[in-house]
C-alpha cells in the first residue's frame, strides 16, 4: 500500500517538468516584449538594450528556463519583470488563497448537493423525484457558467425580493409534497415512526426556508473581502455567488454520474441480500451502496477540483476576484515570464497532486485495488 | 413545458425495480400506443425543431426582413434600449447602439453553428483518420500519435487560446480552426479505442483472409463501424464547442463587436443588466436552448448508436 502511494506521488515530477518547459516555449511564441513596458514609449534604443540585458531577455529561452529552475531549486521564484516590481512568491501568496477557498467550497457544495440527490434519484429510478432531478441537472449542464453567473447576479443582487419569494414558494411546495406523502394510501405504506420522521423533516424544511428568506443578506455584485481584513462573515458574503455558480455547475454533472453508478450498484446481489435480511433503506443506501458507487464521482470531483484550482477565468472576471486565473491571463498578456512560470507550476502541481490523491482514494474505496500489482 | 419532460426515461429492466423498488415492475415500452411514444419523445422532437429553425434562420439571415443588427452606423435613428415587444419592428428589443437583437441573435447563430459544427467536422476528420491509423496499425505509429495526443491534452487550453489569440486575428475561420484542433484529442481517443476493439473481430479477419489490403479494411470494414459511435458523440462536442466559443467571445477573445455573436452580445449587455436585462437574457436563452437541444439529441444519439452507453 505504501509502495503504491509512493509510486503515485513519484509520477508527479516528470509531468511538472514537461508542463514548465512547454510554458517556457509557449511564452516565447507570444509576441511583445516586457522591456518595452519597462522603458516606456520615450526610451532610446540604448536604454531598451540595457533593460533587455538587465532582465536577461537577450539570452535564449532555455538559458532563462535553466536560471529559473536553478532559482526554484533554491527556493527563489524571482521578481516580476515589469514594475511594480515585487517578489513572485508574495504575488502568488496573495492570489492562491482566493482560488483555493473558492475551489474547496465549490466542490464541497457540489458534493453536498449531488450525493443526496443522486442517491435518492437512483433509489427512485424513473419516478417523479428522479425525473425532476434529472431534468434539472440536464438543464443545468446546458447553462454556460458565465450565463449562470449573470442570472444569479441579476436575481440575487438586483431582485432580492424575487429570490426570497422563490425560496418561500419552493419550501412551501416541498413541505406540502412531503406532508402529502404521510397521509392516505401512500402514508399507509410507512410505519408510524416513518410518518412522524417525514413530518418532522417537512417541518424542518419549512423552518429553514422561512429563516433563509427572512435573513437573506445582500450580496455584492463583485469584489472580494479577505478573511484577515474584513472577517469571516464579510468574506463568505463576497464569495457566496461565485461559489454557488461553480458549485451548481459541478453538482449537475456529479449528480448524473452518481445516479447512474448507484442504479447499477442497487442491482447487485449484495443489495438484494441486505434487503432480504430486512435492513432499512437508509442503511442500504448510505452504509452499503454508496461507497462502491462513488468511483466516477470521486474521479470527476477530483478532476474538477483540480480544474478549479487553476482559477476559473470567467467567474473571476465577472466577480472581479483576485485569483490565479486572472493572474495567469495578465502574465500571458504582459509576457511576465517569471510570474507565468511560477503560477503555472503551482497550478499544475496542485492539479497533479489532487489527481494523485484521487488515485490513492481508490485504495480506500475498493479494497480489491490494494493488492493489484502495477 | 417543464424540463423534466425533456428527459427520455431510459429503458428500465425488470431486475432493477424488483431489486430495490417497493412497487411492482411496470413495462411502459410494451404495447404502448404510438401517440404515447411520440409524447415521450416530445423533448427530442422539440430539440430537433428548435435546431432546424435556427439553422434555417442562420442560412437565410440575409433574406429575412430583419432590422439592422450588425452595423451601428445605420441605426442612428433607431430606438435604443427598447425592451422586447413582439409586434414592433424590433420584436426582441434593441441594444445601447440601437442594433436589433433578433437580427443579432440570428447572425450570432450563424457564427455559433459554423464554429460548432465546423470545428467538430475538423476534429472528426483529423482525429478520426489518426485514430483509425493508430488503432489499426498499433506499434510505433500508435505510440508516437499517443504521445502527441497526450501533450495536446495536458496543455492548459486557456493559455493555448490566449497565446494564439495574440498571434492570429480572431475571425470566423481562425476560431473554428483553433477549437477544431482542441477537439481532435477527444475524437482521436474515441476512434482509436473503437478501432482497436473492432480490428480484433472476426469480420476483419475474414476480410483479410479474402485478401483485402489494409486500406480496404480500414475504409470499408472499420470506418462504417467506428463512425456511428464517433458521430453519436459528436453532438455533445458541438454543444461543448458552442459554449467554448461563446465563453471566448464573452471574454473578448473571439469575434469582435459589432459583428454579433451570442457571447459578445451578452458581454456588451452585462453592464446594463440591472435596468435592461433583455440585453443579456435574450441571447442567453437562445444559447441555452441551443446547447440543451444539442445535449438532448446527443444523449439520444449515444443511446441509439453507441453500444457502450446503452446501459444507462
Amino acid at each position: 500500500m505504501f509502495h503504491r502511494v509512493a509510486t503515485v506521488l513519484l509520477r508527479i515530477i516528470p509531468v511538472l517538468i514537461v508542463v514548465s518547459v512547454s510554458t517556457a516555449v509557449l511564452i516565447e511564441l507570444v509576441p511583445g516584449d516586457p522591456a518595452v513596458a519597462v522603458v516606456g514609449a520615450e526610451g532610446t534604443p540604448e536604454q531598451y538594450a540595457a533593460v533587455r540585458e538587465n532582465l536577461g531577455l537577450d539570452r535564449p529561452w532555455f538559458a532563462r528556463y535553466l536560471d529559473w529552475l536553478n532559482g526554484l531549486l533554491h527556493g527563489d521564484l524571482g521578481k516580476t519583470l515589469v514594475p511594480p516590481i515585487q517578489d513572485v512568491s508574495t504575488l502568488i501568496a496573495t492570489r492562491l488563497p482566493v482560488t483555493l477557498e473558492i475551489a474547496v467550497l465549490s466542490v464541497l457544495l457540489a458534493l453536498a448537493i449531488s450525493i443526496p440527490v443522486g442517491t435518492w434519484s437512483a433509489y427512485r429510478y424513473g419516478r417523479a423525484f428522479d425525473r425532476v432531478a434529472s431534468g434539472l441537472s440536464f438543464a443545468l449542464i446546458s447553462v454556460p457558467s458565465f450565463l449562470l453567473a449573470l442570472i444569479l447576479i441579476y436575481f440575487a443582487v438586483f431582485r432580492p425580493e424575487a429570490v426570497k419569494g422563490l425560496i418561500l414558494a419552493a419550501c412551501v411546495i416541498a413541505t406540502v409534497v412531503l406532508a402529502a406523502a404521510t397521509v392516505g394510501r401512500r402514508g399507509a405504506q410507512l410505519t408510524a415512526q416513518g410518518r412522524r420522521g417525514v413530518r418532522l423533516f417537512a417541518l424542518g424544511v419549512f423552518a429553514v426556508g422561512f429563516v433563509l428568506a427572512a435573513f437573506l443578506p445582500d450580496f455584492p455584485r463583485q469584489g472580494f473581502a479577505r478573511i484577515g481584513e474584513d472577517g469571516l462573515a464579510e468574506n463568505l458574503r463576497t464569495i457566496f455567488l461565485p461559489v454557488l455558480v461553480l458549485g451548481l455547475a459541478e453538482s449537475a454533472q456529479l449528480t448524473r454520474l452518481l445516479r447512474s453508478d448507484m442504479a447499477t450498484t442497487l442491482n447487485d446481489d449484495f443489495v438484494l441480500a441486505s434487503r432480504a435480511q430486512g435492513m432499512p433503506v437508509r442503511h442500504i443506501l448510505v452504509k452499503e451502496a454508496l461507497r462502491p458507487s462513488t468511483f466516477s464521482l470521486v474521479t470527476v470531483a477530483g478532476i474538477s477540483f483540480g480544474r478549479l484550482l487553476g482559477g476559473t477565468v470567467i467567474v473571476e472576471t465577472i466577480f472581479r476576484l483576485p485569483g490565479m486565473g486572472t493572474l495567469i491571463v495578465e502574465s500571458v498578456a504582459k509576457k511576465e515570464f517569471m510570474v507565468l512560470q511560477a503560477a503555472v507550476l503551482v497550478v499544475a502541481a496542485l492539479y497533479v497532486l489532487v489527481n494523485a490523491l484521487v488515485d490513492i482514494s481508490y485504495l480506500y474505496l475498493d479494497p480489491r485495488t490494494r493488492h493489484v500489482r502495477v | 413545458m417543464s424540463v423534466s419532460e425533456r428527459i427520455e426515461e431510459p429503458t428500465r429492466d425488470d431486475e432493477r425495480s424488483s431489486a430495490v423498488g417497493t412497487h411492482p415492475p411496470v413495462h411502459p415500452e410494451r404495447r404502448s400506443p404510438p401517440i404515447k411514444v411520440w409524447f415521450r419523445h416530445l423533448g427530442l422532437w422539440l430539440s430537433v425543431g428548435w435546431l432546424a429553425v435556427e439553422i434555417i434562420a442562420a442560412i437565410f439571415a440575409d433574406f429575412l426582413p430583419l432590422a439592422e443588427g450588425r452595423n451601428p452606423s445605420l441605426t442612428l435613428d433607431a430606438p435604443i434600449l427598447q425592451p422586447p415587444q413582439i409586434l414592433s419592428g424590433h420584436p426582441l428589443g434593441t441594444d445601447r447602439q440601437g442594433l436589433d437583437i433578433l437580427s443579432g441573435v440570428i447572425y450570432g447563430a450563424r457564427t455559433s453553428l459554423v464554429v460548432g459544427f465546423g470545428a467538430v467536422f475538423l476534429g472528426v476528420v483529423v482525429g478520426g483518420v489518426l485514430g483509425l491509423t493508430a488503432g489499426y496499425y498499433r506499434g510505433k505509429v500508435d505510440a508516437g500519435l499517443n504521445f502527441l495526443n497526450d501533450a495536446l491534452l495536458a496543455f492548459p487550453p486557456l493559455i493555448f487560446l490566449l497565446a494564439l489569440s495574440s498571434v492570429v486575428r480572431p475571425n470566423l475561420e481562425n476560431v473554428t480552426l483553433v477549437l477544431g484542433v482542441l477537439a481532435i484529442p477527444a475524437f482521436f481517443r474515441l476512434t482509436r479505442a473503437n478501432t482497436m476493439a473492432y480490428s480484433q473481430r472476426n469480420f476483419v479477419l475474414a476480410a483479410r483472409a479474402l485478401g483485402a489490403r489494409s486500406s480496404r479494411i480500414l475504409a470499408r470494414e472499420l470506418t462504417p463501424n467506428v463512425l456511428a459511435s464517433t458521430l453519436a458523440y459528436a453532438f455533445v462536442v458541438v454543444a461543448v464547442l458552442i459554449v467554448a466559443e461563446s465563453s471566448l467571445s464573452f471574454l473578448g477573445l473571439s469575434i469582435q463587436r459589432p459583428e454579433p455573436t451570442w457571447g459578445n452580445m451578452i458581454a456588451s449587455g452585462q453592464n446594463d443588466l440591472e435596468k435592461h436585462p433583455h440585453l443579456v437574457f435574450v441571447p442567453g436563452v437562445v444559447l441555452f436552448l441551443t446547447v440543451l437541444s444539442l445535449n438532448r439529441i446527443g444523449d439520444w444519439a449515444q443511446r441509439r448508436w453507441d453500444p457502450r452507453s446503452r446501459k444507462l
